[in-house]
């Protein structure tokens, strides 16, 4: 579904991705573990168009979208999650959703005026269901910027879904959970693989990786250094070195 | 109602549009110091079509303000990508531009016995359309404001829609909003053209009003000001800018207390505005719980 083949970004002389070679199937869970500045996020942000790629090139469904514009990407069918979270605090929760929700609607053909100055019913009824997804249809009149932190990363995942991606990509979706947290999170990024998403998963927090990947692939100063399943990844030397150091082997 | 009256009240409706026009463009996260340009290029503009070709005012201001959303248009191609302090000194630049090549234009035809047509720096007199045809200055206090009608209710239902939540998303972060399916530079060039027009259509007033403009009148501190009511009436909704405007012109500016002290209260009042509330007195916060409010109190009386 999405293949990586020689995907490199430079920043100036800093060489943040080389040369990454990376395949992930449909339906399956990739995911994308490395220490701080291994290019984790780099990646995905390659993957959006966030930054242009310095060589190689990216494959979503046999067709190259390296040049294709950012805006676009999500009518690709590639939606994500933010590090930090990234809401629009002014604006209220309905609205975060509702304007994702225009690139389904432009898929099923709703004319340009329709789309950005109506919306139909059926969008209405999608964003209520996202709401009682992400536990807040109670909320939908609040600011986003009023929601809790967990409330935030709960809507910035159902704000990703709203546009009913192929690919999800999730940029430390546990990063400053607690282990309840995480086991509810844990528990909706397998019910999506159950619903056929694709899922690109970068994290540090090893209770939720090696508990829902397929695959696992390692990042080390931009460089990819293992991959292969989550018990064979957790016994590879190089990625031991890589996390803890020559001295602690 | 006295003709001091109507003045004041005609001039607040004109610059609210110069207001409005900077207001779109802060919402969506670009602080202008060039929206005078706008006004100044209708105000020549639908003057040049009224006074020097005899076109009627309806068809000189569509004229006038459909040049000003050209230009604005065409300034944002190269600008969109220009963040914060890059965009206002572009801006700025592109109005100093206009302000001087305005300094320079002299073009002059017989129209009746009379020559008419700009002056360069000596400005472009006799703009009568008006006077011309009788409108008194009551019915064209009430075209000022019913025009400003159109505009902010315009501006507001356009803010409930998915492109005017773009928008917003686009002044609050871009990438996210790019993310989502935005397409960030078409959705600026937009919201400076739709600036221009709103900006074009209170130059177009105004010339026609004041009958006589000069390049000197649309210097940076008229694009400071539409600025500054945008930020102190509040970024949260269209009334935003015109509650500045309110206290500007209305209040300062009429209370006589304040003679020769204006802009020293004015910029004294925008300072502390900046402090205490950045986004203004009507900022997205407020608007929230008054709409929110207005909502509740709809549902109790069903």
């Amino acid at each position: 579904m999405l293949a990586l083949e020689g995907l490199t970004k430079h920043f100036g002389g800093v060489q943040a991705l080389q040369d990454l070679n990376l395949k992930v199937s449909k339906g399956s869970i990739m995911g994308l573990i490395g220490p701080n500045g291994s290019g984790k996020s780099t990646t995905v942000n390659l993957i959006c168009g966030v930054f242009g790629i310095t060589r190689g090139r990216i494959l979503f469904d046999g067709e190259d979208i390296s040049r294709v514009p950012t805006h676009l990407r999500l009518s690709q069918g590639i939606a994500r999650t933010f590090q930090n979270i990234r809401l629009f605090g002014q604006l209220t929760v309905w609205q975060n959703l509702w304007v994702a929700q225009n690139a389904p609607e432009q898929k099923h053909g709703e004319p340009f005026l329709r789309r950005w100055f109506g919306g139909s019913r059926r969008a209405q009824a999608q964003v209520q269901g996202l709401l009682e997804f992400a536990g807040l249809a109670h909320k939908a009149q609040e600011q986003a910027s009023n929601l809790s932190f967990g409330e935030q990363r709960r809507l910035e995942l159902a704000r990703a879904l709203a546009s009913q991606p192929k690919l999800l990509l999730l940029d430390e979706p546990a990063a400053g959970m607690n282990m309840e947290e995480i086991n509810d999170l844990k528990q909706r990024v397998l019910a999506l693989r159950a619903e056929g998403k694709t899922i690109l998963l970068v994290e540090h927090v090893m209770e939720l990786v090696m508990g829902v990947t397929d695959q696992i692939a390692v990042l080390d100063f931009g460089r990819k250094i293992a991959q292969g399943s989550p018990a064979e990844v957790q016994q590879n030397p190089q990625v031991r070195e890589a996390y803890l150091g020559t001295q602690a082997r | 109602m006295s003709d001091y009256l109507i003045g004041v009240l005609s001039n607040i409706g004109m610059i609210a549009f110069l207001a409005l026009s900077a207001y779109v463009l802060l919402v969506t996260g670009s602080i202008s110091f060039g929206q005078q340009a706008y006004f100044a290029i209708s105000a020549y503009g639908s003057g040049i079509a009224t006074a020097m070709w005899g076109w009627p005012l309806w068809l000189g201001m569509l004229w006038g303000a459909a040049l000003a959303g050209l230009a604005a248009a065409l300034v944002a191609v190269p600008t969109a990508r220009l963040h914060g302090l890059y965009f206002a000194v572009a801006t700025l630049a592109f109005a100093e531009m206009v302000r001087l090549l305005l300094q320079m234009l002299t073009w002059q035809i017989d129209v009746d016995g009379t020559l008419i047509g700009p002056m360069g720096s000596e400005g472009f007199r006799e703009i009568r359309y008006i006077y011309a045809h009788d409108i008194s200055a009551v019915q064209f206090m009430l075209l000022i404001y019913g025009l400003l009608g159109l505009v902010v209710g315009g501006l507001t239902l356009m803010e409930r829609t998915r492109l005017g939540l773009a928008l917003r998303m686009i002044g609050e972060d871009e990438i996210p909003a790019e993310a989502l399916g935005v397409n960030v530079a078409a959705c600026k060039i937009f919201a400076a053209a739709l600036s221009g027009i709103i900006a074009g259509i209170g130059g177009a007033l105004y010339a026609h009003l004041i009958t006589y403009i000069e390049p000197a009148l649309f210097n940076v501190m008229l694009g400071v000001h539409g600025l500054a009511y945008g930020l102190i009436g509040g970024l949260g909704t269209a009334v935003g800018p015109l509650l500045g405007v309110v206290l500007d012109i209305g209040f300062l500016e009429s209370v006589r207390a304040f003679a020769g002290y204006r802009m020293i209260v004015f910029g004294g009042l925008v300072a502390l505005l900046l402090i205490v509330r950045p986004r203004g007195l009507l900022d997205e916060v407020t608007v929230h719980r008054i709409v929110r409010r207005l909502i509740r109190s709809d549902h109790v009386a069903h």
